[in-house]
């Protein structure tokens, strides 16, 4: 039943979600993908959506959430939720492995779609390009995660936005090896651009988001309410 | 010998410094009503949390069916038989009273179909309408239901009439008290509203500044207290020492007013031997032994 909640809470950003990537994808076949060398550039174009998606269905932890508003104080209901006789472990892994299984979920439906649409795209690589981005995807998703431990919604946004900004910036403007970056490897560096798998940027995506995520469990299973 | 359903020893519990439990003792009898009585900001709700493992106590052990609340490994399993109606009977927006009810009811092996109904029946609850639909009250009564269906054998709630109209105020009273004797369920409920503590409890205790001051049967108690009031013919006069059992002494011209827990006999005598003075007993309300040991305290 957990898994039924966690539905009905964010069932509406789903469908935001899919309204978006609508709109993207109805936008590229009838202008093409103009402006864009070809449809893997056009792949890097939604580059935000990518992320924007996962954060906003990484949900707020044990916290409830209203359906679509992220608005403070409609938290009371977490008192009823901490009173069921179910761990606390369990209410943050149903809670958080719903909005990963829906994100993961979107991705792959678009990539279904735009496999479909452009024949361009039809290369050997693509499999590999969809799991890198679920990989790459899955720590910006833990790092909501673990902020909703601590955070309310409007705060855990503009947390998350934070955080990952601090993310790119540290692989982006540091010395950091290429072959680390996560954000690169989602982009130039996937296997449809550079026709090979990042397995470092891999690894460090799933060992990020693996280290979070027991932060975040961490917390919530020490936290007071 | 009593079985005690909730034992709680020195329990202390600070929040940034700000110490909201000081060494709280409490001892709730199995299939009492226990009436937990005290100011805002006494450390009402601060308990309940620490009793249902919301809160981590500094020091101090408290118990519910002989586990430690602080036991992780068992927590689940007492939350099972603990009903827990929350302060500001908040629910999920997004559900409806029929969603709820079947969101619950699987998290509880001993749910009970039959109570569910007649509680819908009693209560009158509307199961097609959302939960920001609802009244406070129907929120309230909606909380009792799941509380109350999930079969438990505790049900520890926070303020359950606060918001009520005095006829939903009526229905939830006259309700607890049936659980009570039909289900062999314990109560402990916190309140403002001393008229139905005093309505429906057997048991109170009275805390303030995160101690309990007062504890114990309410018959018994109504029973030990007892105001006496000294008039005297001339000048007011008291003796240096009381007997031990006085509470409490005010005085207001030519009359001397005395709250008495115990030893009543001796003090009468005491006050009798003053010159000029004429005693009356009176019996008390659990609302004057309140303020008498709230506002002492």
């Amino acid at each position: 039943m957990l898994w039924y909640k966690g539905w009905l809470e964010t069932r509406f950003r789903v469908l935001f979600a899919l309204v978006v990537w609508a709109y993207v994808l109805i936008s590229a076949i009838s202008r093409g993908v103009a402006g864009h060398a070809g449809p893997k550039e056009f792949l890097l174009a939604p580059f935000v959506i990518w992320l924007l998606v996962p954060i906003m269905l990484a949900g707020a932890g044990i916290h409830t959430q209203p359906a679509f508003r992220a608005v403070k104080g409609l938290h009371g209901s977490m008192l009823f939720t901490l009173s069921l006789p179910v761990s606390r472990l369990k209410l943050l892994a149903v809670r958080a492995g719903l909005g990963w299984i829906e994100s993961a979920s979107l991705i792959v439906l678009v990539c279904a779609c735009l496999w479909t649409l452009f024949p361009q795209l039809r290369q050997a690589e693509f499999i590999e390009y969809v799991g890198v981005l679920l990989a790459c995807m899955t720590p910006i998703y833990c790092i909501t995660v673990l902020l909703a431990t601590v955070l309310d919604d409007i705060w855990r946004l503009y947390g998350s936005g934070i955080a990952i900004g601090l993310l790119w910036a540290l692989f982006s403007k540091t010395p950091f090896p290429r072959s680390l970056n996560i954000f690169r490897a989602m982009g130039v560096g996937s296997p449809l651009m550079a026709h090979s798998v990042p397995w470092g940027a891999v690894a460090l995506s799933l060992s990020l988001a693996a280290a979070l995520f027991f932060a975040a469990v961490k917390i919530v299973q020490t936290r007071e309410y | 010998m009593t079985d005690f359903i909730i034992e709680v020893s020195e329990l202390t519990k600070s929040f940034k410094s700000q110490p909201a439990l000081r060494g709280l003792n409490l001892k709730v009898p199995a299939g009492s009503i226990f009436g937990f009585l005290g100011r805002n900001g006494a450390g009402k709700t601060t308990t309940l949390k620490a009793l249902m493992g919301l809160l981590r106590p500094d020091s101090g052990s408290a118990r519910v069916f002989g586990i430690p609340v602080a036991d992780a490994d068992r927590s689940a399993e007492l939350r099972r038989r603990i009903g827990f109606v929350t302060e500001d009977k908040e629910l999920y927006p997004y559900m409806t009273v029929e969603q709820i009810i079947r969101f619950t009811r699987p998290f509880f092996p001993k749910w009970r179909d039959d109570l569910e109904q007649r509680y819908l029946k009693t209560f009158e609850l509307p199961l097609k309408r959302k939960i920001p639909d609802l009244s406070k009250g129907m929120r309230s009564k909606l909380m009792l239901l799941l509380a109350i269906a999930r079969g438990a054998d505790l049900l520890i709630l926070d303020e359950p009439t606060d918001g009520l109209d005095p006829a939903a105020t009526e229905d939830v009273l006259r309700e607890l008290v049936a659980i009570a004797a039909s289900q062999q369920t314990t109560i402990f409920f916190s309140s403002h509203q001393l008229s139905e503590v005093e309505l429906i409890a057997d048991h109170i205790g009275i805390i303030d500044h995160g101690r309990m001051i007062v504890s114990g049967e309410l018959d018994d108690m109504k029973a030990r207290y007892q105001r006496l009031q000294i008039v005297f013919a001339g000048e007011t006069r008291t003796p240096a020492h009381w007997v031990e059992g006085v509470e409490n002494v005010r005085r207001e011209g030519r009359t001397v007013s005395i709250l008495a827990s115990r030893n009543v006999d001796a003090i009468v005598e005491q006050a009798r031997a003053l010159p000029g003075a004429s005693v009356e007993r009176f019996p008390v309300t659990l609302k004057e032994i309140f303020l008498e040991h709230v506002r002492d305290n």
